[in-house]
């Protein structure tokens, strides 16, 4: 009796093991609709465009859109606005909507519009500076905005995808099913997990191709691969230098497009620990292309901090020359010593790059090491988990490493704001000056935008000069589809557009 | 009645050690570098302003001394409200209860499996000892002990996902996602527990009383049986410690498959100096510890009733 209970709990066992491994065959093998399925790197709670960077990913699933967007050459396009005009003093914006709808059928009127506005100051810190503007209706489709100052990057603003307009009366539960205009609407929403989005049939602005999209939330990397292997996913984003060079190996299954993006790996020069000679030694012992090369083409080598194929990227940055770095440090009263350090008065050539273990910044800490010991510098490395809080915001540093978003959305004074402004972070690295100080001013309230490129232009190019900073590369967006998926933005550089009304699979 | 004085014992200490780790890493988080308001806003590596990032530690309460954030803190949690998430705002406790649900299955699940291959092939080996079962258990045993977690991990869904395609990489929490990291999970500890446990037992069989029950003729399976009754505490033991520890989650597994508990959770906050969250799960695991020891050395008691009699611990 025993036995057979042995056998009988040994047979339960087999079939239960079975079961599984049939329902996990027919997971892998269901479909039929046209139905995508994306891993995503980060998932979060709440599905409220407006909290957070919530936004970015109600943009990414396709469920809610902005006034404006930015294309994949960096211009900005009308999406629910039509068009826009600007009063002469540049202080009044009127918009002229789109006539667009909810996903409900509710058309996107201009007064929702203002509350949305409204609501995102008050529930995002980012955005606070809104409640400063007056919004006020023109009928049901115009939309006035007044500024208190001139404020030339509004169009910019209105691409970031907090902005996204939703239906404020149709529903009360924006964590979990908020109602947007995209061409997806939620069908599931596990907070900071699986999100499935299904066609929005009645779609304004145009025909959805998909049946539904389902992000799964996998944030390990061998795990993208493997799903990506196994055919349980069709595409993902931020693909590492080993995945690409796998996919890249089997071109008649999968699709590797590689563009550079917009966050930026740069380093600042302390001007007031090194002197200009030093300084500009150290930018031309920097190989930039070498450091891309070794990262294995998740980078692209920068000149500037934004990409060369903008308007206001033109800038220029003498090649690496290891030769011309010694003979600066020679002309700057540098004399090599036995150890193949050069020293000045006794003392030998040292400095210290601080950077922090992410974003890859360790590996080139590592190389710009490497390469300032070949002409001579003594680097020691000095790394912090939070750099905000410790070198950026003491200027304990010779040489800062840091990544960060240079082009927010098409324009570029957030980014020159935020990195030569005298009252910026990095100013501790004594860049700013009056002279680049007017220019960023001019900047700020300058509307038209060649003159915005131009002026952008001259305050980068004086920081290249006065080797304040090193600008190492522009990571690259890489995303693998599987071949027949085309249409997840996979030739936007920016990270918080995916899915549209055009994605497809054969 | 010895019973009752330990169980009131465990409390008054529960009480004092809630205090201690609840200061202490509330004083560790704030000597630390680091800034949730930062960490909030630069989330997706978008410099903000030094002007926005003032308002929102002064909205967060992050400007106001230590033992005012601490006070304010502490006392909410004694009424039972263990605050909101900075990082998202949602409710520490929904939080923690969620995740806490899903590293319990893990962990429970795991422990069943290893115990269930560990205690037969370590009887088996011990019983066998220098026999070729015996070589195979304690190679399996060492393999066991010595792959890391990732490793085994990948190895899984590389045979089991990739090649096979007999469990999906994309399965959520369902009994097909549980399997692989439930496996991954076993492994190692199944090559720990078959060594403490083969260990264990043979020291027992070594004993006087063992070796005499035999040369009287008494049969095999009686004297097993007191071997194993006798192995049972340390067993307990071991058992004991291994749930405490994963009770407090594993990173690397929760993150490879994609079942979110209290490790990953855990390692979050602290990435996001996320103060709320850290405190509820300090809180969370300290409790989990003193009750799984309280329950063990209740079980000590239930196997060796002496214990009751002499009101001591094992």
């Amino acid at each position: 009796m025993k036995h057979m209970r042995g056998r009988l709990a040994l047979i339960l066992t087999i079939c239960t093991l079975l079961t599984l491994m049939v329902q996990g065959t027919a997971t892998l093998a269901e479909g039929g609709a046209k139905w995508l399925k994306l891993a995503e790197s980060f998932a979060y709670p709440s599905l409220d465009a407006h909290r957070d960077y919530y936004g970015w990913y109600t943009s990414i699933y396709g469920v809610t859109e902005t006034l404006f967007r930015v294309a994949d050459d960096l211009s900005i396009e009308p999406l629910l606005a039509e068009n826009y005009e600007v009063s002469e003093d540049g202080k009044t914006w009127t918009f002229h909507l789109a006539d667009a709808r909810f996903s409900n059928g509710a058309p996107v009127t201009a007064d929702m519009v203002a509350r949305n506005l409204e609501r995102l100051a008050t529930l995002n810190e980012r955005f606070a500076y809104l409640s400063d503007f007056t919004f006020t209706t023109d009928g049901d489709r115009t939309l006035v905005i007044e500024t208190p100052g001139v404020y030339p990057t509004m169009l910019s603003d209105l691409t970031a995808p907090e902005t996204a307009i939703m239906d404020l009366d149709g529903t009360s539960d924006f964590d979990g099913a908020p109602i947007g205009t995209g061409p997806f609407v939620v069908k599931s929403f596990e907070p900071e997990g699986t999100v499935e989005v299904e066609k929005n049939a009645a779609y304004w602005n145009g025909e959805v191709k998909l049946d539904g999209v389902t992000f799964y939330y996998m944030q390990d990397d061998d795990s993208k691969l493997m799903a990506m292997q196994a055919g349980e996913i069709d595409g993902y984003t931020s693909v590492t230098a080993a995945a690409k060079e796998i996919f890249s190996a089997d071109p008649d299954t999968y699709t590797v497009t590689s563009i550079p993006a917009t966050r930026l790996q740069f380093y600042v020069l302390n001007e007031n620990r090194l002197d200009g000679a030093v300084r500009a030694a150290i930018n031309l012992a920097v190989d930039c292309d070498a450091l891309a090369a070794y990262l294995g083409g998740t980078v692209s080598p920068a000149v500037g901090p934004f990409s060369a194929a903008a308007p206001y990227g033109q800038v220029t940055k003498p090649a690496p020359d290891p030769d011309a770095a010694r003979a600066l440090l020679e002309e700057d009263g540098y004399v090599l010593n036995a150890g193949g350090v050069y020293e000045k008065d006794g003392a030998p050539l040292q400095v210290n790059i601080c950077y922090y273990a992410a974003r890859a910044l360790d590996s080139i800490a590592l190389l710009m090491q490497e390469q300032l010991g070949n002409i001579g510098i003594d680097a020691a490395l000095t790394v912090q988990e939070d750099p905000d809080a410790t070198y950026v915001a003491t200027g304990d540093y010779d040489i800062a490493l840091y990544c960060m978003i240079a082009d927010k959305a098409g324009d570029p004074y957030y980014c020159i704001d935020a990195l030569y402004r005298k009252n910026s972070k990095w100013a501790l690295g004594g860049f700013p000056t009056e002279d680049s100080e007017a220019l960023i001013d001019a900047l700020q309230y300058e509307t038209d935008v060649d003159q915005r490129a131009a002026l952008a232009n001259a305050v980068v190019q004086m920081t290249i000069d006065d080797n304040a900073f090193g600008y190492v590369g522009l990571f690259n967006k890489t995303t693998v589809t599987r071949k027949g998926v085309s249409g997840i933005s996979e030739n936007c550089p920016f990270d918080f557009y995916s899915v549209s009304a055009e994605t497809e699979m054969e | 009645m010895a019973v009752g004085r330990t169980i009131g014992g465990r409390l008054i200490h529960l009480i004092w050690i809630m205090f201690a780790v609840s200061f202490l890493t509330f004083l560790l988080m704030f000597l630390a570098p680091g800034d949730a308001a930062a960490k909030k806003l630069n989330a997706q590596g978008v410099a903000v302003s030094e002007e926005v990032l003032e308002q929102t530690r002064v909205s967060m309460g992050l400007d106001r001394p230590f033992l005012v954030q601490y006070g304010e803190w502490a006392l909410r949690a004694l009424r039972g409200d263990l605050g909101a998430s900075y990082k998202d705002g949602f409710p520490v406790a929904d939080k923690l209860v969620r995740a806490l649900g899903r590293t319990a299955v893990l962990t429970l699940s795991s422990l069943s499996l290893a115990l269930l291959i560990a205690l037969p092939l370590s009887v088996l080996s011990a019983l066998k000892r220098d026999s070729v079962i015996d070589d195979v258990t304690r190679l399996f045993s060492f393999i066991g002990n010595s792959l890391p977690n990732f490793l085994i991990s990948v190895l899984l869904m590389y045979f089991l996902s990739v090649r096979l395609r007999v469990l999906p990489l994309t399965a959520n929490e369902s009994v097909q996602g549980l399997v692989m990291p439930c496996l991954a999970l076993s492994i190692p500890i199944c090559g720990r527990f078959i060594r403490q446990f083969r260990a264990a037992i043979l020291e027992e069989l070594g004993k006087p009383y063992v070796s005499g029950a035999i040369l009287r003729g008494v049969r095999r399976r009686y004297v097993l049986k007191s071997v194993l009754h006798n192995v049972s505490i340390p067993m307990l033991t071991i058992v004991g410690l291994s749930v405490g520890t994963l009770l407090g989650g594993s990173v690397v597994i929760e993150t490879i498959f994609r079942w979110p508990g209290l490790g990953k959770l855990a390692m979050d906050a602290i990435s996001n100096r996320d103060y709320p969250v850290i405190q509820g799960f300090v809180l969370l695991t300290s409790t989990v510890y003193v009750v799984i020891n309280l329950l063990i050395d209740l079980c000590y008691r239930w196997i060796d009733p002496r214990l009751n009699e002499s009101g001591g611990e094992a």
